[in-house]
């Protein structure tokens, strides 16, 4: 509703979920059939007009800036604003100092936050970080990142309201990944001091969904677990560890040139490591094989959020590590016949989907594939987005499955003055181009 | 004392197309539903036609599959659309949709 204007509340009567499972008893809709009529017939909306035009400031007073800060830590959790963590206030000194990170002006609206649709700008991100802990240097990939997320065809405003625990990663290519801090190695989707862009990013971008979005847990937003979705996964491609040939991701699915900054979305439900790595002393093609093997039979495990992406968008995510990637192209794989390979050994025999049930929804969602035997989880291999990442050791890969109908890329746009944000952050957070290396 | 200023982060909301304003009574009017085939709506819209064709002889509760179903297809502008060209006075959307 408010992707097309309309007031964020509806006429509608809300239900337990027993209500709407099989085989439910229906009595409460008998019982309850005069609110539908009065829906129908009385309902009015409670409000919904234009509201200023600036961001509303809030304010707590206390004898000290320590009283002052916990006041406003109460605040913004008892507003909904927060996610349980500490949060720095978004004061006007640190909103403007992060601003800094954009060469576009405060005002400029990106688009809105479904299902709420409060209007997301340049400002709204700046704030989210400023909540986040972030720093001007990490606005730019924040805002791609929000233009992603707001595009018509990432189908955002049905997946922030989705069951299925959704959240968005989001994959930096181009310099400007080493140059924020942001990680492409070891701990690349978790906390890490030595790469605190992702996360700050990550969750400035969490911040937004629910505080424009209107996604609080069971309210806006159904998810049922909501895993990952804190910092939501924010990292770069490994470059540097792409084999010889192998184009950066950035490239090959958006077509970027190389060395450009840029963002790509994709959605995904949930994390699983793969354990690829031979047991015993076996042959380099011996332990690709076998770990192909296994990566394509945790692929095959049909959980059917691949099939939101099934045409055009992707099944999922599988990160690999350098040293693999190396190791594989030495052997003559490259990234497409790694998807081909796990395309074809990922298929799921059709007795698995009739068993089941896949098959039904299949049907409704990717009825053109119904009667492939096996299945593909893709309609084409090319589907998987097969990235370089992750800490520089060969025993595990990592599978994030997709819910996915878009891979979503955006250009990064820094402001002329990038390179002083950058000697910033070195003088501030030190470690910057002698970041430390395992 | 200190006073700590922030920012609300919650934004503005734009709301630029009011809600279709709604009849004084369902008494001789057309009436319509947008199912998504989710959630037990084969039985509960079903339930709901047959109760307000009961509590509303004079008015006309048209069949649940009278316009395009399933979620994709419901919150078209081509279904939007339809449902206007049919001349409906109220549509009842379900389930979860």
């Amino acid at each position: 509703m408010s992707g097309r204007g309309l007031a964020p509340d509806a006429s509608m009567v809300v239900f337990p979920i027993s209500l709407f499972l099989p085989g439910s008893d229906l009595t409460p809709l008998r019982e309850r059939k005069q609110e539908f009529y009065e829906g129908l017939t009385r309902w009015a909306p409670a409000g919904g007009s234009a509201e200023p035009e600036s961001s509303r400031m809030v304010s707590v007073d206390a004898a000290t800036y320590e009283e002052a800060a916990v006041k406003a830590g109460n605040l913004v959790l008892a507003n909904l604003w927060g996610d349980g963590l500490p949060v720095q206030p978004a004061t006007k000194a640190r909103v403007d100092w992060i601003l800094r990170g954009s060469p576009l002006p405060r005002s400029h609206g990106i688009g809105k936050f479904p299902p709420r649709g409060g209007v997301a700008t340049v400002e709204g991100c700046a704030i989210a970080l400023a909540m986040a802990g972030g720093r001007p240097e990490y606005l730019p990939v924040l805002v791609a990142a929000v233009e992603a997320f707001l595009d018509p065809h990432s189908d955002s405003d049905a997946l922030q309201a989705d069951s299925g625990s959704v959240f968005p990663v989001i994959i930096v290519n181009g310099p400007i990944a080493r140059q924020i801090r942001l990680n492409s190695g070891f701990g690349c989707l978790g906390p890490d001091p030595q790469h605190p862009a992702g996360a700050s990013i990550g969750r400035a971008l969490r911040l937004m969904q629910q505080n424009l979005g209107g996604a609080l847990p069971g309210i806006g937003a159904m998810a049922m677990y909501g895993a990952m979705r804190y910092t939501n996964a924010v990292f770069a491609e490994d470059e540097e560890g792409l084999p010889q040939g192998w184009l950066a991701h950035g490239t090959e699915r958006h077509g970027f040139g190389a060395g450009t900054n840029s963002v790509s979305l994709i959605f995904a439900n949930g994390v699983t490591n793969i354990k690829r790595r031979s047991a015993i002393k076996e042959t380099s093609e011996g332990d690709v094989l076998q770990g192909m093997h296994r990566i394509a039979d945790i692929l095959r495990g049909a959980q059917l959020g691949c099939l939101v992406g099934y045409r055009e968008g992707t099944p999922g995510v599988l990160l690999i590590p350098q040293v693999v990637a190396q190791l594989m192209a030495g052997l003559g794989w490259t990234k497409h016949s790694i998807r081909q390979f796990l395309w074809e050994h990922s298929r799921v025999p059709a007795e698995h989907l009739r068993r089941s049930g896949a098959r039904a929804w299949i049907e409704i969602q990717a009825p053109e594939s119904l009667d492939l035997d096996p299945w593909p989880i893709a309609s084409k291999p090319g589907n998987l987005v097969l990235i370089v990442a992750g800490g520089a050791h060969p025993t595990n890969a990592y599978w994030l499955p997709g819910c996915c109908p878009n891979v979503i890329g955006r250009p990064i746009r820094v402001p002329e003055s990038f390179d002083c944000l950058i000697a910033a952050a070195d003088r501030d957070i030190g470690c910057g181009s002698q970041e430390c290396k395992i | 004392m200190i006073t700590l200023e922030f920012h609300d982060p919650t934004g503005i909301t734009d709301v630029t197309q009011r809600h279709a304003l709604r009849p004084p009574s369902l008494n001789g009017k057309r009436i319509g539903f947008l199912t998504n085939e989710q959630w037990q709506a084969y039985y509960a819209l079903p339930l709901l036609k047959e109760m307000i064709n009961q509590d509303f002889p004079d008015a006309e509760v048209l069949a649940i599959d009278a316009f395009p179903k399933g979620n994709e297809a419901i919150g078209t502008d081509e279904t939007a659309r339809r449902l206007k060209k049919s001349g409906v006075d109220a549509v009842i959307i379900g389930n979860a949709a």
